[in-house]
């Protein structure tokens, strides 16, 4: 338990409303997207301003009580779980867009701004901010940076580090800093901003960002190809890409998706095809009519037993329809999904799709494969209980060698998701010894008594 | 913990639940309050916790239960499906289960509601009162001070001075020829005690077009409130008072987005026995909405409606009542009649099906909620220019009145019906 007096300071800090310990909100706040890890924190503390953060960040420090920043809490790693109790510093009520400049295509927005109003007020001046991670209608930008999201669209765009200019953070001592700024190119010291972005929260709370933002393309295609052979599937991303063209996203769906899908909403997928991979070309008309003509060419070419080229935005949107039922149609086929976050080159993505499969079939459980193949970040699924104690001991073993056997094709343990709680275990394994005492020494810079988001990463 | 029964009933729905948060987006609740205790996941684990003996049913369990509105937008998005409103739903059954109703409660929907004749010497003794409420506009009467409880400064409709049962036949022959279908029209409270000449306009247009429509005495209330509350045994009675009460027609309509959405539902959530499966869903295949009744069974052409002259050259836009869209997917029904009425300009709003805050009692408990969220609805109805907002559910255009009038806004509440001849 907290003390009262903890807990005086903090409603003298963000108001009596803005503190909360009741056993039901405790519970609230105890979980994230993740299906493995849970813990309640003792006080859940909703500040509104930059300096009220400052405040907490400083009694906590001086109390030594454990602080998790927490957004939208959509997270899939346990990033956002209070694992060691304490605070759940939570930034829904810091949610304001503060500014939108269309001169210099950039923003600056609240921690607790959640990317999908983001994206709608956007879109009214014509912009758009790349990062699309399919938690957009929840996550919060605060979130998003910490944990450096990715999406579908990273493939032409990159992941989010690449459109923050600058942020403000608060440390554990309550000092309150500006980094990056407001421009394109900065090169003033070390490139500390680049420590916060992916830091999972263990370093600061970041407050407010400026965001970097690109004019919105007048026009998009969609393009279905159809696959015998999951591997040739896999093979046809890096022959699109080779050939010269960079569509914005590239998708795939395996057998076991497709065909869950069209149980759900029967939408005409062909059931028969091992695979399907959907492209989507954006930009200038006339160029992304180019583009997707170049791509039909190349997967036949490269063995596509059939391409279609949606003919207007109610199929693309069809298209796309059937991708993001395809999240869906896994989750909701067994009690327990433990989905995988696992990135390689993209010239092993088939290597990876078969080393799924034969880890599947070794230890008799139902998985599938589904993801960003574009840049490699494939999300191979395993189908389980947690209340059956041996077949979720099963999928655990799969799952643990999906991602060892991804680290051996030259990936690396998460592409978009982070490693919070859930790849813990493989940090130290994969990791150079000098680079974790690298890390942890800059840990313990920012925060000699390790308040922030303790229990993460490496512990 | 003792008997979970209806817990147990629902335990499926809950574990649907992969806790992604998409649902955050989509509940108005959550839009304003900002907490994880609001919105379908936070409830939906907290839920799974009372299942899993971990969680009691604290009097802040209850709230958090109680501050869902059942708009059912969370459930409609949810990639894994959850069905959220039944799980709510089945929480405050348990609650009522466990601790009983309340004396309000229980007051209000055992000896007042689920009596329809009782029910009725309330309301019309409410109206002999109703000269204490200061008159707002027309036949719009504000809460005076002594029933600020209820929320203070809210504009409310007028009650009746002669109620439709008092005005209606039993038996309306077709206006001309042959009938084509025998048709129960129920009425409901709000077009029984508030808008009764609505109720007459609904009869007019199904005889109109060639039905017999029998208004039984026997008719109770849908039940809405009650069963939403958690009593679904007095649910469970209504269930049995309108079923009988409607066994010789062909087909039930109402003009009301709620009644027709709750009579349709008790296959849903009221069920114990095979016995009332098997008749609720019997009852639902009857249960038709007006413009639904129109397009789908009287497959009536959009074009042959004709506007109402006092409309001529007016600017519309339609709400969607949440127990329309999401509750029976009633969607593009008004909207192409209001798009095919000659001499009237259609605009669609932005957020046209974000709930309005009514939520039935919910606005009653947390009325200031509700203006928030109703202050959205507003900023959607503001920015079509509209002079007039159309609707399908009484409860729906209750909650638009007020809040146009408080906004002070130039735009008048109609329902579908009220814009046709």
């Amino acid at each position: 338990m907290m003390k009262e007096a903890v807990l005086d300071k903090l409603k003298k800090i963000v108001g009596n409303e803005n503190v909360l310990t009741t056993p039901e909100v405790l519970k609230a706040y105890s979980y994230d997207g993740t299906t493995s890890w849970q813990h309640e924190p003792e006080v859940v503390v909703f500040p509104t301003t930059t300096e009220q953060v400052s405040d907490i960040l400083k009694l906590a420090n001086a109390e030594k009580i454990p602080v998790t920043p927490r957004g939208g809490g959509t997270n899939v790693s346990g990033g956002s779980v209070p694992w060691l109790g304490g605070i759940v510093l939570v930034t829904t009520k810091m949610n304001q867009i503060v500014k939108i400049d269309k001169e210099n295509l950039s923003a600056t927005v609240e921690a607790g701004v959640v990317l999908q109003d983001l994206t709608m007020k956007l879109a009214k001046d014509g912009l758009f901010f790349p990062p699309d991670p399919q938690s957009f209608l929840g996550a919060t930008m605060g979130g998003i940076i910490a944990e450096n999201a990715g999406g579908p669209a990273c493939v032409k765009y990159g992941v989010t580090k690449q459109y923050i200019l600058g942020i403000e953070a608060v440390l554990p001592s309550g000092d309150i800093i500006n980094l990056g700024g407001r421009t394109l190119k900065n090169v003033v010291g070390y490139d500390l901003l680049h420590i916060l972005i992916s830091s999972e929260g263990t370093l600061g709370v970041i407050t407010k960002a400026e965001l970097k933002l690109r004019p919105m393309p007048p026009a998009r295609k969609t393009i279905m190809a159809v696959y015998a052979d999951i591997a040739v599937a896999g093979e046809n991303v890096y022959r699109v890409l080779e050939n010269g063209v960079i569509p914005n996203k590239i998708e795939l769906l395996d057998n076991w998706v497709i065909n869950r899908i069209e149980e759900m909403m029967p939408m005409g997928l062909p059931k028969d095809a091992d695979a399907v991979l959907l492209f989507e070309c954006d930009g200038i008309l006339e160029t992304v009519d180019k583009e997707v003509e170049k791509i039909a060419e190349i997967a036949k070419k490269y063995g596509a037993t059939d391409v279609r080229i949606a003919k207007d935005q109610a199929e693309a949107d069809k298209y796309w329809m059937a991708r993001k039922a395809g999240f869906a149609a896994v989750f909701g086929k067994a009690p327990t999904v433990l989905s995988e976050d696992v990135t390689v080159p993209r010239g092993n993505i088939p290597a990876l799709i078969k080393k799924v499969k034969e880890i599947a079939k070794k230890h008799n459980v139902e998985s599938c494969c589904l993801g960003h193949a574009g840049d490699g970040n494939l999300h191979p699924s395993v189908l389980t209980d947690k209340k059956n104690e041996e077949l979720y001991s099963r999928a655990i073993k799969a799952i643990d060698e999906i991602i060892e056997s991804a680290v051996e094709l030259g990936g690396v343990l998460s592409g978009e998701h982070g490693i919070g709680l859930e790849k813990q275990k493989f940090f130290n394994k994969v990791t150079n010894p000098a680079v974790v005492d690298l890390m942890k020494g800059i840990k313990a810079l920012f925060d000699p008594n390790n308040i922030m988001n303790p229990g993460k990463i490496w512990d | 913990m003792e008997d979970l029964k209806e817990l147990k009933k629902i335990e499926k729905f809950a574990d649907q639940c992969m806790k992604c948060g998409f649902c955050s987006f989509f509940c108005p609740v959550y839009q304003e309050e900002k907490v994880e205790t609001a919105v379908a996941r936070g409830k939906n684990y907290l839920v799974r916790q009372m299942i899993q003996g971990d969680q009691k049913f604290t009097p802040e369990m209850a709230d958090i239960i109680g501050k869902c509105l059942l708009c059912k937008r969370c459930a409609a998005n949810c990639p894994a499906k959850t069905q959220i409103d039944r799980v709510v739903v089945g929480a405050r059954a348990q609650l009522v289960k466990e601790k009983g109703l309340g004396f309000v409660k229980n007051f209000a929907f055992r000896k007042v509601m689920a009596n329809r004749k009782a029910f009725g010497r309330y309301v019309k003794l409410a109206k002999t009162f109703q000269f204490m409420m200061p008159k707002t506009e027309g036949k719009i009467r504000h809460l005076p001070d002594f029933l600020k409880g209820l929320g203070q400064g809210r504009n409310i409709p007028e009650i009746a001075d002669k109620f439709l049962r008092d005005r209606v036949k039993r038996v309306n022959k077709p206006q001309s020829g042959p009938a084509k279908m025998k048709v129960g029209f129920f009425s409901g409270c709000a077009m029984d005690f508030v808008y009764p000449e609505l109720g007459l306009k609904i009869i007019d247009v199904l005889t109109k077009h060639g039905c017999e429509v029998i208004v039984p005495e026997e008719q109770s209330c849908c039940g809405a409130a009650i069963y939403f509350s958690g009593d679904f045994e007095t649910g469970r009675m209504l269930a049995e008072e309108n079923i009988k009460a409607f066994k010789d027609v062909d087909y039930i309509v109402t003009g009301c987005g709620t009644c027709s959405s709750t009579l349709k539902d008790y296959q849903k959530y009221l069920t114990d026995t095979e016995d009332q499966q098997k008749r609720y869903e019997a009852f639902e295949k009857k249960i038709k909405d007006s413009t639904e009744f129109l397009i789908d069974i009287l497959k009536i052409n959009p074009s042959d409606f004709k506007l109402k002259k006092e409309f001529e050259g007016k600017t519309a836009t339609w709400h969607d009542p949440c127990h329309l869209i999401r509750y029976q997917n009633i969607k593009e029904q008004p909207r192409a009649i209001l798009k095919a009425l000659k001499g009237l300009k259609y605009v669609e709003m932005p957020n046209a099906d974000l709930c309005c805050g009514m939520g039935g009692s919910f606005s009653v408990y947390h009325y200031d909620l509700t203006k928030k969220i109703a202050a959205k609805k507003m900023d959607g109805i503001k920015a079509t220019g509209a002079d007039i907002v159309v609707t399908a559910c009484p409860g729906c255009m209750i909650n638009l009145i007020d809040n146009v009038l408080q906004n002070k806004m130039p735009q008048k509440v109609h329902h579908f019906l009220e814009l046709v001849e």
